[in-house]
This record gives structure tokens, C-alpha cells and sequence, in this order.
């Protein structure tokens, strides 16, 4: 049977890991090798890890240490940030990443997801949406620029355009939910995941393994990704990478 | 003509005159240069165990009165507190056991206190985890900032000294005094003891992880980025200014009752889940290829031997068996290649650079600038006053 | 020697790096003449099926690889996209493949699959080995392998199935026929499942 994908999501600034909460207040969580090796050996289904710095500062991905971390991977690896070219996207995948995850470019070159699929296999290409809640009415736009600039544009009139074109996955990555460990947004995930037929992966939001379970109950396959429950530990947010082992994932998948 | 006393612990060190000698007690032998052995064969380590250590290591009624003493006046002093003291927690079996022991058997309230240097292994998070979650304890930890780490670690491997793991070390000394200095706290909970540790490794092995003068040397020669971040403690402010005008007290429970490695592993895989180490100090997946690879191949300092000879002392491990094991290298060959493309990628350097940082020139804590006066005398201050029993020498 | 081919496509990279943890003897092979006397080919691929039988032909190893895995019978791994150019066609192209399984790639029926997601076939998914020939010893089938595609390969002849898996059907994960093996799943990026299998075929 096919599972649910338990996945943790890194984020690099400055060389560094950091964990963010509401998009602000990086803190710094160690260095990127190590703990890549960490969730290699503890047999992590997938990692996504994400340059946060790149289309801020404009510029691309760091390659090199794409090349160290796919090298520590023995499961397959997501990439964002900065990539803005279908050679970048290229480049990523022949260093060892199985997935290209696009954010803002998405936003301003939508055909360019096509053509990095055309490229390197749209199973491959992962899109990764940024999203807050606004207005009175509370509805969910989609902000680019590690969620500083609003886009205008609105979650669900932007979905329907992937599932025209047909992607690899799309994470959900809830800016409202980011490092709050209260639990992922379903609301917002009902919502996406009547607009497509792609894989889906949710972050932003998990603070405790119940929480990926309640996912993985609703909506069957799922991905469900996390930073700060992989990373800390406990009232004083002690960093200590952590993940279910095999039989607690029986559990969740049960 | 008189002959410069430098020169000759040089000539001692890096052309080894001395022919091959081991003790017949223990497992030491003239790999470390200054070891001395007396008429019937057995070495200066042997000799200091059982003339110093062994009178005064009270592991019976005695002994665990005075620890019942000190537990009592910590409880007290905590009453009301979050935590009553803290434990540095490596995930090695001695920080681990003596968690256990402070939890369940003293009654104890520590803060678990880890340092992440950058290099911990699966298994030192593994067992970090599962002990501080089924005690349903606290957790704190400090990320040492890797910039800075990485950069001070390569100054030592471009200096050429075999006492490359001060980096690690310092930060770790340094960060638990300074967060008890912050914070108050009055107690650290030491998991280093006589049982497993009565042989001290040479001080031409492993230097002073705290001589300022050494490390400032090496980082202004060496080193090319700012240490912003990075902990600091001269030996000075912990062991004298903490420690007597501050109160900050060290209690290294391990010692005032059998401590056996073997069994305190196995109660801590059954009851824990706990995960054992192949060798000391292998939860640092940096000091398991230093002691492992690096110290043995280049330097030919086997810090087993010393491991070896005080589980020997402390009758936890026969001599022959101890001898066996030392014919097997001290790393894994099928992973090594792995191990060191691994460490050299982490570096930032190329395994060519590292390599040749592996057969340059070798040079020890005397070539640089040191402190190592003030330290002898400071522990013989120590040893004077009956506070430490056995000297690194 | 297994010989990894760089023609342009797949993480060789990964497989060369388990091999190198296993201390098998293996080179990354971008020249086709040194192909030949290789013990083992494996052919991994990824991305979609015309630009990837088309890389291959472009490459010069065409002529090369049929001789080593027809003639000479060196068994042969494709992996991913590397598998599915082992068959005659594809839906996703119009390109021929190399023919050596008698089979088509087909698009994943949707239809079929009573849940979100549908397509692609994504994740950590179980397999049931249906051949004895040991590719699959000390393999966890219910832990499985990562999936991460839209197309299947359809034997002719069911014999030639060496392992299946479930998705919304069952389908062929893995194949075999005589000393061509292909497998749909990434083997590179399986953690231990992943490593065994690449053992065993270093193995066989």
C-alpha cells in the first residue's frame, strides 16, 4: 500500500538551518550536512530543504551545497530557492536532488514550471506555495519573498492553473501556521485538495506527531511535512533532530 | 654544553629513540613517550592508581554517605526551583547512566544540558531523546554557531597538533560554565569518574582543552574568521573564579559508588532503549574519527589503550583480552574512506587538503604558545589541597 | 565492475555512492567503449521517455549496450525512466524504446484510483516479489521502495514481472527477462531496501 510521506523541511539562511515561526525570528539550529546525515539515518521518507535567502537577495541556488546534501541523502530530496531558470532546475537535478520546488517564479513566469518539466520530468517539479490569511473575509492568498510581499493573488484561483498543467506536488506551506506547532490549517487543505489531483504535501502548523496522524486520518495520502517538530524539543525549544521511528509511524499510519 | 630541555621532549616525541616497552599490569606503553616503568615492569599510571586513587576512591557506605550529603544540600537548595542542577549530556554511556542515576536512584531534578558541536551522531540524539523523554525531563541545548566551529576546528588541523578536538571540547566545557554562571545554578552534575577514566591520556596525546594562550595562538596564526560567537573559559574563570567565588560546585556522582561500564550500558538499553557506542567517545562522530583514525594513524597515540588500562585497574577488563582487542585498528575499514570524505565535505575542504593536513610535519603543544606551567601547577595545587588525585602528565 | 551509465540522465551520482559504501567495485561509464567487459550496466534514467531514449541514442552507447546486454547477455539494471526505455514504446512519446522487454509504457489510469491524490504515483509504496532470482533477498516487501512517476510499464508477457505493487491496481514495479532487469521504483533513495537490492544485483 502507498503511505503517507512524513516529511521534514529545513530552512537555510546564511549557510546556516534555521526555524522560523510566522516567517520572522530565524533561530539558528546548526549546520545543514550534519543534520541532513542525522535524518538520513533515521531513515526519513523524503526531505524538502529550502534556501530562503536566494530570491530574496535575487540570486540562485547555492549548487555546491546541494551537491553535499544530495550526497548525504540516500532518500529523495526537494530543493527550493532562488531557481528561476530551467538550467538551474537542471543543474539540481544531475546533482543528486530528485525534486525542484519553484516558489516565486511560479508566481511571476508560470510557464516555466512546464518547461522545467519539460526538462527534468514534471514529476519532478514541486511547487511551493506561501500562503496567508486575509481580509475580513478571511480568504487565502498566496505572498512570495518569505511571505514579506503580498502577491494578489488569491489560493483559489492559482491551484486550478497547476492542475491544468499537472505538476509533480505542491506543498501548502501555511505562513500563519509556521513554527506555531498548533497544528496544520485543514480548512485551507480542503480547499486546495478539491482543486487538484496531484500530490500535496502540508506544512506549517505540526506540533506533535497527533497532528500528522489527524492529517494522514482525513485525508488518507498525504504529505505531511514539519520543521520545528523534527528539530526541537520540548518548553525551552531545545534543538534535537528527532522522527518517528518504524513502528511509531505504524501507529500514525493505522 | 648545555642541552635545551625543549629539544629533547621534541626528540623524544617525533623520533622516538626509546625501544618498545608495555606495561605488564596494564595496557599503556611507550607510545607514550614519558610513560616510566619501574623494576618489575609496570608504569607510572599503574603506579599513581594504586599509590593515590585507589586509597581515597570510596565506592562503599563511606562513600555513598558523603554523596548522600552533597544530594541532600542540592535538593534543599532547589526546593521551589525548575530544576535543582544541571547535567551535561553527551549521549555517551556516563552522562547517560548518571542521568538515570540522578533521576531515579538520587531523586534529583537536573536541567539535561547538551551542546551541539555539529558532529552528533544519530545515535547520541537517539539516546538524548529517549532518556530525557521517559524521565519526562527538560531539555536545553546550545547550537554552536558551524561558521565559526568549522574555521577554529581547521586552525588546529593546519597547525598539525594531535590535540585537534580542543575546538569541541573548549565549546563544551565553556558553554555549560557560562549558562551556570547566567543562570545561577549552584551545581553540575559530572559524569567523569575513576572507574572508567583513572588512566588520563598523556598530555602530549590531548592538551588542555582550556589554555587560552594555546588556543589564541593557533587562531591568530591559523585561523581566518572572527570567533563572534563561539564560548570561551580560560581554565582560570572555571576552575577558580566559579568555582570558589562563585559556589558553582561539580559533583561527579560516578565516583562514590561501583560504577561498571558494562552494566550501566545494559540497564540503559533495557530500561531506555538506549543505543551502545562501539567506543567511547564515538557520539561525536568527529572524535570517533580523531580517536578512532586520525590520532592513532597519524600520531600513533591509541587512546584505547588508555580506556583499555583504566577498565584493567578497575578490574573490569583483563589485560589479555584488552591486548586482543588493541591488534584490531581502532576504526572500520569497510567505512573509513566514507568516514573521511565525510568529515573532509563538512570541513569545506577537499579529502586532498585534508590528507595533506594528515602527513604534514608533526607538531605538539609546545611548539605554540601554552600555558602548561600554570597548569602543572595548578594541578599540583589541586592535588595538594586533595581535591584531584591522579595527574596528567 | 559494475558500470553506471552517464549518458546524460538519473542520479548516477547516488548509485555510485551506495556502491562506494558497499565497496563494490564500480566506475561511472560516459565513454561507451568502456563499456565493454563490464560485469554489470546499470542504466538509470529519469524525466520524460523520448528525451531520454533520445539522450541514450545521441550518446553513442546505443550499439555498444546492445552488444554487452544481447550478445554477450551482461545484466543489465534500468531504473525509473532507465526501465521504461527497456520497453517498445511509450504513451508520454513517439520514440521506439530499446526493445529489450516485450511491453508498453503506459499513462496511470486515473480512473482507477478511488482517492486523491492520483497522478503522479508518488511515495513510499510496498511490493510483492513474484520472481525467485534474488533481487529482492533481505528485502522488507511491505516497507517497499519510493515511487515517483506517472507511467508503468505493461509486460506482454507476464513472466517477465518481477515484482508488483498497488496503485489503484496492480502494476509491474519491477521486471525481469532473462539478464535485463528493470525496476520503477528509485533503489538510490530507499534507505536499506534501496542499498540490498543494489547488492543483489551486484550479486546475480
Amino acid at each position: 500500500m502507498l503511505r503517507s510521506r512524513i516529511t521534514p523541511c529545513l530552512l537555510v539562511h546564511k549557510n546556516g538551518l534555521v526555524k522560523t515561526v510566522g516567517f520572522k525570528d530565524p533561530k539558528y539550529v546548526g549546520d545543514p550536512i550534519n543534520a541532513v546525515k542525522i535524518f538520513n539515518e533515521k531513515q526519513v521518507d523524503e526531505l524538502i530543504v529550502l534556501d530562503i535567502d536566494a530570491s530574496v537577495q535575487g540570486r540562485g541556488p547555492d549548487f555546491e551545497l546541494i551537491r553535499k546534501l544530495a550526497l548525504e541523502c540516500r532518500m529523495p530530496l526537494c530543493y527550493g530557492g532562488g531557481v528561476t531558470t530551467v538550467e538551474e532546475a537542471k543543474k539540481i537535478i544531475s546533482l543528486g536532488a530528485e525534486k525542484v520546488a519553484i516558489s516565486s517564479a511560479a508566481i511571476k513566469n508560470f510557464e516555466l514550471l512546464s518547461e522545467i518539466g519539460k526538462a527534468v520530468g514534471i514529476q519532478s517539479v514541486v511547487v511551493v506555495l506561501d500562503i496567508k490569511k486575509t481580509g475580513f473575509l478571511g480568504s487565502y492568498e498566496i505572498y512570495i519573498h518569505n511571505g514579506k510581499k503580498a502577491t494578489g493573488i488569491k489560493v483559489k484561483d492559482f491551484v486550478p492553473r497547476l492542475a491544468k498543467i499537472g505538476i509533480g506536488e505542491l506543498v501548502i506551506n501555511s505562513i500563519d501556521g509556521d513554527g506555531t506547532m498548533r497544528g496544520y490549517d485543514f480548512s485551507l487543505v480542503d480547499m486546495v485538495r478539491d482543486l487538484t489531483e496531484f500530490p500535496i504535501t502540508i506544512l506549517g502548523g505540526a506540533g506533535s506527531l497527533e497532528d500528522i496522524k489527524s492529517a494522514i486520518k482525513r485525508y488518507k495520502i498525504i504529505g505531511a511535512a514539519a520543521g520545528s517538530l523534527f528539530v526541537f524539543r520540548g518548553k525551552y525549544r531545545a534543538v534535537l533532530i528527532n522522527y518517528p521511528n518504524i513502528l511509531e509511524k505504524k501507529e500514525l499510519y493505522r | 654544553m648545555s642541552k635545551n630541555p625543549q629539544s629533547l621532549k621534541v626528540n623524544d616525541l617525533k623520533n622516538s629513540v626509546r625501544s618498545y616497552q608495555v606495561c605488564t599490569n596494564c595496557v599503556m606503553d611507550t607510545t607514550d613517550a614519558k610513560i616510566v616503568f619501574d623494576e618489575n615492569g609496570m608504569c607510572d599510571h599503574c603506579k599513581d592508581f594504586y599509590d593515590n586513587v585507589l586509597p581515597n576512591w570510596q565506592t562503599d557506605e563511606k562513600g555513598k554517605a558523603i554523596l548522600n550529603k552533597v544530594v541532600e544540600k542540592i535538593k534543599a537548595e532547589g526546593k521551589g526551583k525548575d530544576f535543582d542542577c544541571i547535567l551535561g549530556m553527551s549521549g555517551g554511556v556516563d552522562s547517560s547512566y548518571l542521568l538515570h542515576l540522578a533521576v531515579k536512584e538520587l531523586g534529583l531534578r537536573p536541567l539535561v544540558f547538551h551542546v551541539d558541536g555539529g558532529w552528533n551522531s544519530e545515535l547520541a540524539v537517539h539516546n538524548i531523546q529517549v532518556l530525557v523523554e521517559k524521565l519526562g525531563l527538560d531539555l536545553y541545548t546550545e547550537v554552536i554557531n558551524w561558521e565559526e566551529m568549522k574555521d577554529f576546528q581547521l586552525a588546529f588541523f593546519k597547525s598539525g597538533v594531535p590535540h585537534i578536538d580542543i575546538p569541541q571540547d573548549h565549546a563544551f566545557i565553556a558553554t555549560l560554565y557560562n549558562f551556570a554562571d547566567k543562570y545561577k545554578i549552584k551545581y553540575i552534575l559530572n559524569g567523569g569518574n575513576i572507574s572508567t577514566e583513572c588512566v588520563r591520556n598523556p598530555m602530549d596525546w590531548l592538551y588542555y582543552g582550556t589554555d587560552m594562550a594555546q588556543i589564541r595562538d593557533i587562531t591568530e596564526r591559523f585561523g581566518t574568521v572572527k570567533m563572534e560567537t563561539y564560548p570561551f573559559s580560560p581554565i582560570l574563570r572555571h576552575k577558580f573564579y566559579l568555582r570558589y567565588l562563585k559556589g558553582v560546585q561539580v559533583v561527579k556522582p560516578l565516583n562514590y559508588m561501583p560504577y561498571i561500564k558494562d552494566k550501566a550500558a545494559k540497564l540503559l538499553a533495557d530500561d531506555y532503549n538506549w543505543k551502545p557506542y562501539p567506543q567511547k567517545h564515538f557520539e561525536s562522530r568527529f572524535t570517533k574519527f580523531y580517536e578512532g583514525y586520525w590520532l592513532p594513524e597519524r600520531f600513533g597515540f591509541d587512546t584505547r589503550k588508555v580506556q583499555y588500562s583504566s577498565l584493567i585497574l578497575t578490574n573490569q577488563l583483563s589485560r589479555e583480552e584488552a591486548l586482543e582487542k588493541l591488534k584490531k585498528p581502532s576504526f572500520n575499514q569497510a567505512t573509513i574512506n566514507d568516514e573521511f570524505n565525510y568529515v573532509a565535505s563538512k570541513l569545506g575542504i577537499t579529502p586532498e587538503t585534508l590528507k595533506e593536513y594528515f602527513s604534514m610535519e608533526k607538531k605538539f603543544y609546545f611548539d605554540y604558545n601554552n600555558q602548561v606551567s600554570i597548569f602543572k601547577a595548578g594541578a599540583k595545587l589541586l592535588k595538594y589541597l586533595g581535591l584531584e588525585r591522579s595527574i596528567k602528565r | 565492475m559494475i558500470a553506471i551509465v552517464n549518458y546524460g540522465s538519473g542520479n548516477i551520482r547516488a548509485i555510485a555512492n551506495i556502491y562506494e559504501r558497499l565497496t563494490l567495485p564500480h566506475k561511472i561509464v560516459s565513454q561507451p567503449g568502456e563499456l565493454i567487459g563490464s560485469e554489470k550496466i546499470i542504466l538509470p534514467g529519469v524525466g520524460a521517455f523520448d528525451e531520454t531514449i533520445s539522450l541514450l541514442s545521441h550518446s553513442g552507447f546505443r550499439t555498444v549496450l546492445d552488444n554487452e546486454v544481447l550478445i554477450n547477455k551482461t545484466p543489465v539494471l534500468g531504473i525509473c525512466v532507465g526501465m521504461q526505455i527497456l520497453g517498445e514504446q511509450s504513451e508520454e512519446g513517439s520514440l521506439p524504446g530499446l526493445g529489450w522487454i516485450k511491453g508498453t509504457v503506459r499513462k496511470i489510469d486515473t480512473n482507477r484510483i478511488q482517492s486523491k491524490p492520483k497522478i503522479p504515483h508518488l511515495g513510499w509504496n510496498s511490493i510483492k516479489a513474484l520472481k525467485a532470482n534474488g533481487m529482492f533477498n533481505d528485502v522488507d516487501e511491505e516497507q517497499g521502495f519510493y515511487f515517483m512517476h506517472s507511467f508503468y510499464f505493461e509486460c506482454n508477457d507476464e513472466n517477465d514481472v518481477m515484482s508488483s505493487t498497488f496503485y489503484g491496481t496492480d502494476f509491474a514495479s519491477a521486471v525481469n527477462h532473462q539478464n535485463i532487469y528493470g525496476v520503477q521504483f528509485h533503489p538510490e533513495k530507499s534507505h536499506e531496501n534501496g542499498i540490498t537490492l543494489l547488492k543483489n544485483f551486484a550479486a546475480i
